[in-house]
């Protein structure tokens, strides 16, 4: 369990940059078929899915996790998808445009899309899903649809958040008269994010309405459908959810794509990522995405299973705080070089991941579009270098054998999660590294949650951090790396923005990928300022990038056109099959 | 009597109270608050957000207050709503006690069925190699970590031989009134859980059949000629069985306790399992209401205890 809140989030210190939106799949694994293989799917059988922490929700307006986002993915369809290869956006319920000026996006929904209780899929059910998040006081997603036209008219919040609750309707959402399939959005202001951010949450008005009318306050927190959904788009119906246990969902008949070939998916709760391998080797379990690299080898010794390996949409680093007042060096460019080049990632990657992660350079993963396709440097572990750097910034050694300058000693404290074995590995590693260098460090486990506070919150106890980012598709590093998300203990904001790094031409990169004065949305316009971003990144190291971990996807090989990737695992579930 | 169970319930009082205060500050003056921990890195999420939440959670109210309001909730039965599933703690802890309760009834029945008879035979062989035998066993019952012997039972019966389910109460995807399955997913996780007790009841009974054994009324039966069975049965086993049964009244605190361990290993969805997970992902409302449960447990439980002992016995002088 413990393991799994660090991979819940993709296999990291329980850090999340969740995509609100979008299946698909990019960086494909390197084993498993591809989809719908030659053989005639057999039809019947159920697909268990191992996990090892509950769901929390099946409103997917109130979802922060990722397993509660695996339900509603298979029980609600998304309006549009991320491309396999490039994580761009694609149509899935509905076709879309983009108006020249960028701020008007227009849908239609399929013809064929009906709810399981046989009323077809209405732009109404998108604008259900948008009030819903207006009134919700429980939600954290208001946010991402404040710049469409009316919104914050609309919604209902505290103060500070925008939102003013004075209107009845949100005036940027238009729908067709005559096809109720058919609707826009209007934007206030040229968002690329947009297109990921108003795939929205398509909720069947037939359920959800009575919570939308004028009088409805936040009674949708509590509503027992967050609970027990009723009426249904995706792939699969919703049963039974025991808590802690297991939840049941059968297939739907009716479903748009064609109906599932398998009768049920089952997504069971167990201990931890022991008992995910023991499930697995009894064919307790169909699959999963959470196998630990150390239970890699035993797993592939099992000739009934099928492993497929594929990068993470996400980056375990060490983050240094560039103002922190105990180390001062690190305010220095040149020693954060210099500690790139004195730590060697790729044994650290052989003995903390057994080999199955990436050395990372960058901020963007090599799976999203918006990595650079630019040579980067690579800092491989070269210790003379390292020194060379810091004898420059002016560090040389004191008699006591540790460098000092200007008569302070050269001490660093790397923190990190006290209950994630691997991230620990990696500073006991990295302060054993350094000490080489010359540099007291020493590695220091503290509670996650008291972590995460002095971090967003800007604490100046935290010299260097060891965490991780999962990516959403939408690749705006905004909420990272602006400088406006820099927290301010004086101000008492607080932010992501805890290495304290800024730089001018990086914000002008950030701000003109994501509202760019020209309307230009395009990849290869917002691939180039992310080059750019990038690289100011990879040279002036905020971060030492770390490494990238695989994702291990284990399966019992009767499973049948499970196709996992980078982006996503279930989004062609209904063409699974399992194998007599 | 009825004075003693009065008095031993105001005393239940402070310590109760007691126990509210240390799990209420545990939770709570741990370093960082929960809101920040589920939202850390969500993309769009700003201060105002964190605000609202904070306020829809009561949590921007100094600690004291956050006490009272969370204390005088809690006596009349409202632990609070998960901050994860938001739903009512207490409700949700209480769904879960019958897999418990389950779990727990079949290692005391364990307990008594492999415990009581392995302590008559071992003081009726004494000093032969059964008695040796049932007196390592005794030990190692008590030394062995039962998550470790968990494990093991997993890796051999599940894993190897493919005997037992690896998982679970129930095969996934199988009918709720399947007894025979619910039987064979509830042998190994029973038995871990039953273990120290076995061990327990053996040890207690060999000690307690010698000494009745050993005493006059035992002889006399003997010297009237009665058969070997009707002296071992009627007149030495009832007498040293006492101490069994006083001991019953604790050991269901110390199931549901053992639980917590056994049902992480067996993944069996429990209290112990859901307030382990709470735990993990710091969803106090559901940890204070489990921590809470089980302490009002352990309190009842030795007080039935105390009361089984002075009825058992009444040289006890209650008071």
């Amino acid at each position: 369990m413990t393991k799994r809140f660090r991979t819940l989030i993709a296999g990291f210190a329980g850090v999340v940059l969740v995509a609100t939106a979008c299946t698909q799949s990019g960086g494909g694994p390197q084993t498993s078929e591809s989809p719908g293989a030659a053989e005639k799917p057999q039809q019947g059988g159920k697909i268990i899915e191992g996990d090892t922490s509950d769901i929390a929700t099946m409103n997917p307006i109130l979802v922060n996790d990722t397993r509660s986002r695996r339900i509603t993915q298979l029980i609600y369809d998304d309006l549009i998808q991320a491309d396999p290869k490039t994580g761009e956006a694609k149509p899935r319920l509905a076709t879309f445009s983009i108006s020249p000026d960028g701020l008007t996006y227009s849908y239609e929904i399929n013809a064929k899309a009906n709810w399981t209780d046989g009323k077809p899929i209405i732009a109404q059910d998108w604008l259900t899903g948008l009030q819903i998040v207006g009134k919700s006081q429980l939600t954290v997603r208001k946010s991402s649809f404040k710049d469409i036209q009316g919104f914050l008219d609309y919604c209902v919040g505290s103060s500070t958040s925008g939102c003013k609750g004075t209107a009845k309707t949100i005036s940027g959402v238009k729908i067709d008269s005559a096809n109720p399939k058919k609707f826009s959005v209007t934007m206030s202001k040229v968002t690329c994010s947009a297109i990921i951010d108003l795939n929205g949450y398509i909720l069947p008005t037939q359920v959800f309405g009575k919570y939308v009318t004028d009088t409805s306050k936040d009674e949708i927190d509590t509503a027992p459908e967050n609970v027990k959904p009723t009426v249904f788009s995706g792939p699969f119906k919703f049963e039974e959810w025991r808590k802690g246990d297991q939840v049941i969902m059968s297939k739907n008949a009716d479903y748009w794509q064609g109906a599932p070939n398998v009768d049920q998916y089952i997504f069971k709760v167990v201990a931890n990522a022991t008992a995910i391998a023991n499930g697995l080797k009894t064919g307790e379990l169909t699959f999963s995405i959470l196998v630990q690299p150390k239970d890699l080898a035993d797993l592939q010794t099992v000739d009934t299973l099928k492993i497929a390996k594929y990068p993470s949409l996400g980056y375990r680093f060490i983050g240094w705080n560039t103002t922190s007042p105990q180390a001062p060096g690190l305010a220095d460019k040149r020693v954060r070089q210099a500690l790139a080049y004195g730590l060697d990632m790729d044994s650290i990657i052989k003995s903390v991941v057994f080999g199955e992660a990436l050395a990372h350079v960058a901020h963007h993963v090599p799976v999203q579009w918006a990595y650079p396709d630019i040579q980067l440097e690579p800092y491989k572990f070269d210790q003379a270098k390292a020194k060379q750097l810091l004898k420059d910034a002016g560090w040389n050694a004191g008699s006591d054998g540790f460098l000092a300058k200007d008569g302070k000693k050269f001490s660093l404290t790397i923190s990190t999660s006290s209950d994630d074995q691997q991230n620990i590995t990696t500073a006991q590693v990295a302060a054993e590294q350094y000490k080489q260098l010359g540099i007291d460090a020493k590695a220091v486990p503290e509670a996650f949650q008291g972590l995460v506070t002095k971090l967003t919150s800007g604490d100046p106890v935290l010299d260097a951090t060891i965490i991780g980012w999962s990516l959403g598709t939408e690749p705006d590093p905004y909420q990272i790396w602006h400088s406006s998300q820099i927290p301010d203990r004086a101000k008492g904001t607080t932010g992501f923005g805890f290495t304290f790094f800024k730089d001018a031409d990086m914000d002008k990169a950030i701000e003109q990928a994501r509202n760019p004065a020209n309307a230009d949305c395009s990849v290869a316009t917002r691939k180039k300022n992310y080059e750019t971003f990038n690289k100011i990144l990879n040279d002036q190291q905020p971060y030492n990038f770390g490494y990238v971990p695989n994702i291990l996807a284990v399966s019992q090989k009767t499973l049948q056109g499970f196709a996992p990737a980078s982006f996503a695992t279930v989004y062609n579930v209904y063409q699974w099959w399992i194998k007599q | 009597m009825r004075d003693f169970i009065i008095r031993r319930l105001i005393y239940a009082i402070p310590t109760l109270i007691g126990i509210s205060i240390i799990t209420f500050a545990i939770a709570r003056l741990a370093p960082g608050d929960p809101i920040r921990l589920f939202t850390f890195g969500i993309r769009d999420f700003t201060e105002a957000d964190y605000q609202q939440l904070l306020h829809r959670y009561g949590l921007d109210k100094p600690m004291p207050l956050q006490y009272i309001d969370w204390i005088t909730n809690a006596v009349q039965g409202n632990f609070g709503e998960s901050l994860i599933y938001h739903r009512e703690s207490f409700t949700m802890l209480m769904e879960r006690l019958p897999n418990t309760l389950v779990l727990a009834g079949a290692a005391l029945l364990l307990q008594l069925v492999i415990g009581v008879p392995l302590g008559v035979v071992a003081a009726f062989k004494r000093g032969t190699w059964v008695d040796g035998a049932i007196r390592v066993f005794g030990v190692a019952g008590h030394a062995v970590p039962a998550f470790w012997l968990g494990l093991i039972l997993i890796i051999v019966f599940a894993v190897q031989l493919r005997w037992l389910p690896s998982l679970g109460m129930l095969t996934v995807g199988h009918d709720q009134w399947d007894i025979l399955d619910r039987l064979k997913h509830l042998i190994l996780p029973s038995f871990v859980l039953a273990l120290t007790g076995i061990a327990n009841y053996s040890r207690i009974l060999r000690t307690e059949t010698l000494d009745v054994l050993a005493q006059d009324f035992v002889r006399t039966a003997h010297a009237k000629g009665l058969r070997e069975r009707t002296v071992v049965f009627t007149h030495a086993l009832r007498n040293a069985l006492i101490p069994v049964v006083t001991a019953l009244g604790g050991v269901l605190a110390t199931l549901v306790g053992g639980a917590l361990v056994i049902e992480q290993v067996f993944s069996w969805p429990g209290v112990g399992q859901f307030t382990f997970q709470a735990a993990i992902a710091k969803d106090y409302p559901i940890v204070q209401a489990g921590v809470m449960f089980t302490s009002t447990l352990l309190v009842i439980s030795y007080l039935l205890r105390d009361l089984t002992y002075a009825i058992v016995d009444p040289r006890i002088k209650v008071g």
